[in-house]
């Protein structure tokens, strides 16, 4: 079923466009990422969509039906989350359960219960000022929680935290997609790969490829040719590069990644010339490219 | 409705935990006791001070109760207004620019209810910080110079809190429509200031001006009684009280909360 559906969604500041007209569907229990880079207008997108801007052009469809107000059905994490320091988290998770018109005995029922979800039972009662940014993500991710929204909108949940972090985040986040719709915003193109059914990339407020994160992989799947060599061997790659079967060749240092049509011909040719060329090489790798290199490609273009 | 509440609990709750309320009601007790005990002891002041030339010859009557109030809440009106709008010059930029009035208002709450509550907390604190200063400077005038009615005292603490209220009013609208708290505290010490002194030089042609009352407020001490011009500068007060929160609430409603 569908719960989201944006059509054109366009915000303007002045002369420049932040966000440039996109069109996309969210279906329910879905786990979308939104991928782009920074300025690529994910966070006015995610804004927007949770009510905290206003669009200059489109519409947001909820289940369906325009709302005026979508805040009930949303759940918010900012990018920086940020709290009233002098509240202990419990304090500020009744608080916010208030805000969304639950009555204080059930918002101090689900607030416990919610503490001990993203595991910070142990730090209820301390003041949100000395909590560590794991924890205030937690504490963040519980508040986006609290009054059971329908479609919960997390902006780089992941990328201000360090590995132990970044890892219970994930794992919460994979709990939570149990029940909820989750629409999340990334440039770590892993764990977009490793939770996601469905991804969004942006590039300059425009929504570049959309769709099944196995299909568009899949779509834009293209076998490589990764060899590492002891010396930059530039004349021969420039040679090879207007061979017919190359569709592109990137090259890092003493690494060349050559995108080929057919994996096993082409690696034999490749190999072959290699050989006759004397050319040393470390590594010959065949691969298929990933969704790194499929954003590379997109944000490049 | 709910929201409000749960927003005006969370400002006074706010101003417990940070003291507020606490050292702006003292700072009021200080400036007006200071008033009747340093008008008593002018004599001893002077003479401490090195006193007067010899020979020199100056009356120096006593002030009445009334004047003492006065003077106590012209202290009120300089230092007091000034503490007022330092405190409260931040109360909604600096949550827009900490980033929780996102966190805020991603929930469903309602933008008048926020600013409302705002509102409703700045005029508690101001109400709180006035009646225990002024109560406090009525008792020691009563104490050392002479005994002022009850109702006086009364009345013109409803009549000044109506100017004090419309300054914080202006507070919460400089907050909401500006960035940094210190352009907020001088855009509203600015405008206090030339509501006044326009109002005093021109007199005749601004008696609907919110700056009147405290004129309002000494008459009101002095004679027990009001001016005819009193209704139309109380009304206009209260209008222009209304309008700024609408304007405030409006304009807040299509501000962005960008971090």
């Amino acid at each position: 079923m569908e719960l989201l559906n944006v059509t054109d969604l366009g915000k303007r500041y002045g002369e420049a466009n932040a966000v440039n007209g996109v069109t996309f569907q969210i279906e329910e229990g879905k786990c979308v990422s939104l991928l782009g880079a920074n300025g690529a207008g994910k966070t006015t997108t995610l804004k927007m969509l949770s009510g905290l801007l206003e669009p200059t052009s489109g519409n947001i469809y909820f289940q369906g039906t325009k709302h005026k107000d979508l805040r009930r059905f949303i759940g918010y994490l900012p990018q920086y989350p940020s709290f009233f320091n002098w509240m202990s988290g419990k304090e500020f998770l009744i608080f916010a359960a208030e805000l969304a018109n639950i009555n204080r005995k059930d918002a101090v029922k689900r607030s416990e219960e919610l503490l001990e979800r993203v595991g910070l039972s142990d730090a209820k009662k301390r003041k949100i000022g000395g909590y560590s940014g794991g924890m205030k993500q937690r504490l963040g991710i519980a508040q986006a929680l609290i009054h059971r929204p329908k479609l919960l909108i997390l902006d780089e949940p992941v990328s201000a935290l360090d590995p132990l972090g970044r890892r219970e985040v994930l794992d919460m986040m994979r709990e939570i997609k149990k029940e909820t719709t989750i629409l999340f915003s990334t440039h770590v193109l892993h764990d977009a790969q490793e939770i996601s059914d469905d991804i969004l990339i942006m590039n300059d407020g425009e929504i570049a490829i959309s769709g099944q994160l196995e299909t568009v992989i899949k779509q834009y799947q293209q076998p490589i040719i990764r060899i590492e060599f002891i010396s930059e061997p530039y004349e021969w790659l420039k040679n090879i590069e207007t061979q017919s079967f190359v569709s592109e060749i990137a090259i890092q240092g003493n690494v060349a990644k050559i995108g080929v049509t057919d994996i096993e011909n082409d690696s034999q040719t490749l190999l072959k010339e290699i050989v006759e060329q004397r050319i040393s090489i470390r590594k010959f790798e065949l691969e298929q490219t990933t969704l790194e290199d499929l954003f590379m490609k997109v944000v490049k273009a | 409705m709910t929201q409000w509440r749960v927003l005006y609990r969370k400002e006074l709750l706010e101003m417990i935990r940070n003291y507020k309320v606490m050292w702006i009601p003292l700072v009021f007790m200080l400036l007006g006791v200071m008033q009747p005990i340093s008008s008593y002891y002018m004599p001893e002041i002077l003479d401490n001070f090195g006193g007067l030339p010899e020979g020199a010859i100056i009356e120096m009557p006593l002030p009445t109760g009334a004047e003492v109030l006065m003077g106590v809440l012209s202290n009120y009106g300089m230092l007091g207004v000034l503490i007022l709008v330092l405190s409260a010059m931040g109360i909604v930029s600096a949550e827009k620019q900490s980033g929780v009035l996102g966190t805020v208002m991603s929930k469903p709450v309602p933008h008048s209810s926020y600013i409302l509550s705002k509102w409703a907390g700045l005029v508690t604190i101001t109400l709180l910080s006035l009646f225990i200063g002024y109560i406090a400077s009525w008792y020691y005038t009563n104490l050392l110079i002479e005994s002022v009615t009850a109702e006086r005292v009364f009345q013109s603490f409803a009549i000044y809190s109506i100017w004090l209220i419309f300054v914080v009013t202006l507070t919460l609208f400089f907050s909401t429509v500006m960035k940094g708290n210190g352009s907020v505290a001088f855009m509203t010490i600015l405008i206090v200031a030339v509501l006044s002194t326009v109002t005093s030089i021109m007199e005749n042609k601004m008696k609907w001006s919110p700056a009147t009352l405290t004129n309002h407020t000494g008459y009101l001490l002095q004679s027990g009684e009001l001016q005819s011009s009193f209704l139309p500068a109380f009304l206009n007060t209260i209008a222009l009280i209304i309008l700024v929160l609408f304007f405030t609430i409006q304009i807040f409603k299509h501000k962005e909360f960008r971090e």
